[in-house]
């Protein structure tokens, strides 16, 4: 198979699984009885309550990008550019909170509040606290890009500047400006996944937008309310789509070509200390804190048996769906970064475009999309079955695989594609023997974000299961309304296990694998 | 017979003319270099008749087959019988020196028996028996550059490009390096498409010398 048509049809594949439901959902909203009409949007759209959900959630996702960019980015230039002590075990300490369903975060500071009782467990419930939970698990996204935009500058702009400049004028004047692009990146990003975010608003009661399309399908089962409902989520995905356009293809930052070289550190000298204590007390309280009230709360071996009880069908479900999740996610992602990155076909933009298009939109929104178009007699055997699932995880996070498979394919270089060409190897057997083992790394990532992304997912999910297939993250939500706080715990605390575990040990065996690689 | 055969090729990227109405007529066994500034165009025109790009208009024919036209490929790099030992060398680092040789072979369809024999007369060829278990980095800088050599010649290209391949040597392993080539090019007698900005080196190697100055050849 030539490699136009092999990478034609995975773009196929992927407008099929992501796109089409969308509009067919679309399609299906402004279509009454066999006429064009957009009264399911102006019903929905004119409603006061509508506009108090909309102002609620700027104000929630406003608040969340703001805190988490200046907080965020100070510490990714920490973590990422100085000599402060045990930075990539902060690193990893902060990023944890990521890694897990959002809600589970809310019900660890729910569980710390209800201990520190009274006016604190008061405050939890509404906005503030909904900022606070969002906040800690959005955090290592500025965070991350920046350690990454970091990585990605070529030293020597720094070193032209540092032959007449202290670090502080080099930063101020060379690197935060070079960096500018992941700030104003991760604000959007923030502001787009707080946005979407619902899981955490529900929980701690605060009304949000994202709530309005679920709630008028799953209640009223009003399908072109529900995508009525959905237009400004899109909106706000598009709009992220543009800035993404705007700061990452127009405006790089610097070639991948730089990474590999050494980073140069800057010494902290006299706060090296403060600066350690600082982020050590910021990691204990937003990070450890939460989850030592978890750890306290669930502790005792007939929890964990009764956790086992309920659910043990969710977590080997759960496990099951992301290894092959992960493992399809990194197949299309490896064949559309190979594609964004070499630019085989003209629609390489589309494919880029759609990939982030699905990642920024509110997973409820892919689920009614999913859910309108494979829901009829003829398809059942895919509505009723895993094959759903799949498909959401697939729409939702190829995004993120493909830019990993992107940046790795970047580096490596196109001679050696070239060589095996010249050598008489077709596209096939190059990508197989050549392109693919030089790119395993970035290929171990893509599988393991790819497996915890789908792992920790509930927004598509919690629309899609089918009966009696439902994951762990979806058992803990129903189990909420009933089950004790010491089971919820210990259901929370298998879920972050279940997640990183796997997770770690694959990293671990990764690393070990590289050392004694070349 | 004419080898290769460019006709008023020209090529652009994005506003800037890179290659500007070029013709070009290469014999048979000819050892032709290459030789200008950086940027003239000189890679662009190798990486062209290699295959991984076509000229935007013009023509080119290689042993008289037509391999590429007006922005077309007609010719994929698989198909025109050639051998590129690259700048950077592209050794491929997961795979051993004899694993590197053999890939063309494999890919060709070469059997296991045939493809062992010509894998150690090449390696004999460049002196490098003893190496074949290595992998590239273990290995010297003018080790690399036999390996990378031995896996273009090894399937018996009837041309073979080379774009700055000794520029990261030191001077003496350069000498010795234009010497092997010069001898691997006659015992074998391929046809040597060379890309140099060391005027030296192309003096040395050429039996005809074309220079590039802004895509235009003089």
């Amino acid at each position: 198979m030539s490699e136009r048509l092999f990478l034609t049809v995975i773009v196929i594949f992927l407008m099929a699984v992501g796109m089409s439901p969308l509009l067919f959902m679309l399609f299906e909203s402004m279509s009454v009885d066999g006429h064009f009409s957009l009264n399911a949007y102006a019903e929905v759209l004119q409603t006061d309550r509508q506009w108090t959900l909309m102002r609620n959630s700027l104000t929630l996702a406003s608040a969340v990008a703001l805190l988490t960019t200046l907080v965020g980015v100070p510490i990714g230039i920490l973590f990422g550019k100085t000599d402060l002590p045990f930075r990539r075990f902060f690193t990893i300490l902060f990023v944890t909170p990521l890694l897990v369903p959002p809600y589970i975060s809310a019900v660890s500071w729910s569980n710390f509040f209800t201990h520190a009782g009274g006016f604190s467990f008061q405050f939890l419930f509404g906005l503030p606290g909904a900022i606070l939970v969002l906040f800690t698990v959005f955090l290592p996204v500025p965070m991350l890009l920046t350690i990454f935009f970091l990585r990605s500058i070529d030293p020597s702009l720094e070193e032209a500047g540092r032959v007449f400049a202290s670090w502080g004028k080099v930063m101020r004047g060379i690197t935060i400006p070079l960096i500018f692009p992941a700030i104003a990146l991760s604000f959007m990003l923030v502001f787009i996944l707080s946005f979407g975010e619902l899981s955490v608003a529900n929980f701690l009661r605060y009304d949000v937008y994202a709530m309005e399309s679920f709630t008028q399908f799953s209640a009223f089962y009003n399908f072109k309310a529900a995508t009525a409902a959905a237009l400004p989520l899109v909106v706000a995905a598009l709009l992220f789509l543009w800035v993404e356009e705007v700061f990452l293809h127009k405006r790089r930052v610097g070639s991948h070509a730089h990474f590999g070289r050494e980073v140069q550190l800057i010494p902290l000298g006299t706060f090296r200390v403060w600066l350690f204590l600082s982020v050590a007390i910021l990691g204990f309280t937003i990070v450890l804190l939460p989850l030592i009230t978890l750890l306290i709360q669930s502790a005792g071996l007939s929890h964990y048996i009764d956790a086992f009880d309920r659910a043990g069908d969710s977590m080997l479900r759960t496990l099951l769906f992301g290894v092959f999740a992960a493992t399809l996610l990194t197949f299309f992602g490896f064949f559309t970064g190979y594609l964004i990155h070499k630019r085989t076909l003209k629609i390489w933009r589309l494919a880029d475009a759609a990939t982030i298009f699905l990642f920024a939109l509110p997973g409820t929104v892919i689920g009614i999309g999913l859910i309108s178009l494979w829901n009829t007699p003829w398809t059942n055997f895919i509505y009723a079955g895993p094959a759903i699932i799949i498909f959401g995880l697939l729409a939702k996070y190829t995004a993120l695989t493909s830019k990993i498979s992107a940046v790795q394919l970047s580096q490596i270089s196109p001679s050696m594609e070239e060589a095996a060409q010249v050598s008489g190897a077709g596209w096939f057997r190059t990508v197989v023997f050549i392109v693919i083992p030089l790119a395993w790394r970035g290929l171990a990532v893509a599988w393991i974000i790819g497996y915890i992304f789908s792992l920790r997912d509930t927004a598509v999910t919690m629309l899609i299961y089918p009966a009696g297939q439902d994951t762990l993250p979806i058992r803990i939500l129903t189990l909420m309304a009933n089950g004790s706080p010491e089971l919820i715990a210990s259901l929370c605390v298998i879920m972050i296990l279940i997640t990183l575990l796997p997770a770690a040990l694959f990293w671990l065996i990764l690393k070990t694998i590289i050392k004694v690689s070349p | 017979m004419k080898i290769i055969r460019l006709n008023s090729v020209s090529k652009f990227y994005k506003q800037s003319k890179v290659l500007d109405n070029l013709s070009l007529e290469i014999e048979e066994k000819e050892r032709i270099v290459i030789v200008g500034p950086s940027g003239c165009g000189k890679t662009t025109l190798l990486r062209l008749i290699a295959g991984f790009t076509a000229p935007d208009t013009g023509s080119l024919f290689i042993e008289e087959d037509l391999a590429a036209r007006d922005g077309k490929i007609i010719k994929e790099p698989q198909e025109r019988n050639l051998g590129m030992v690259f700048q950077d060398l592209a050794l491929w680092p997961h795979l051993s020196v004899e694993e590197n040789i053999a890939f063309g072979l494999k890919a060709r369809g070469v059997g296991k028996v045939e493809r062992k024999e010509r894998i150690k007369a090449i390696l004999t060829l460049v002196d490098l028996i003893g190496y074949e278990k290595r992998k590239p980095f273990q290995l010297s800088g003018g080790q690399q550059q036999r390996v990378a050599l031995a896996r273009a010649l090894v399937l018996e290209p009837k041309i073979l490009l080379m774009d700055e391949p000794l520029s990261s040597l030191d001077t003496a392993l350069n000498l010795r390096l234009r010497r092997e080539i010069i001898g691997l090019q006659e015992k074998l007698g391929f046809t040597l498409v060379y890309v140099t900005h060391n005027e030296k080196e192309a003096s040395d190697i050429a039996t005809r010398l074309v220079k590039m100055d802004q895509g235009l050849t003089k």
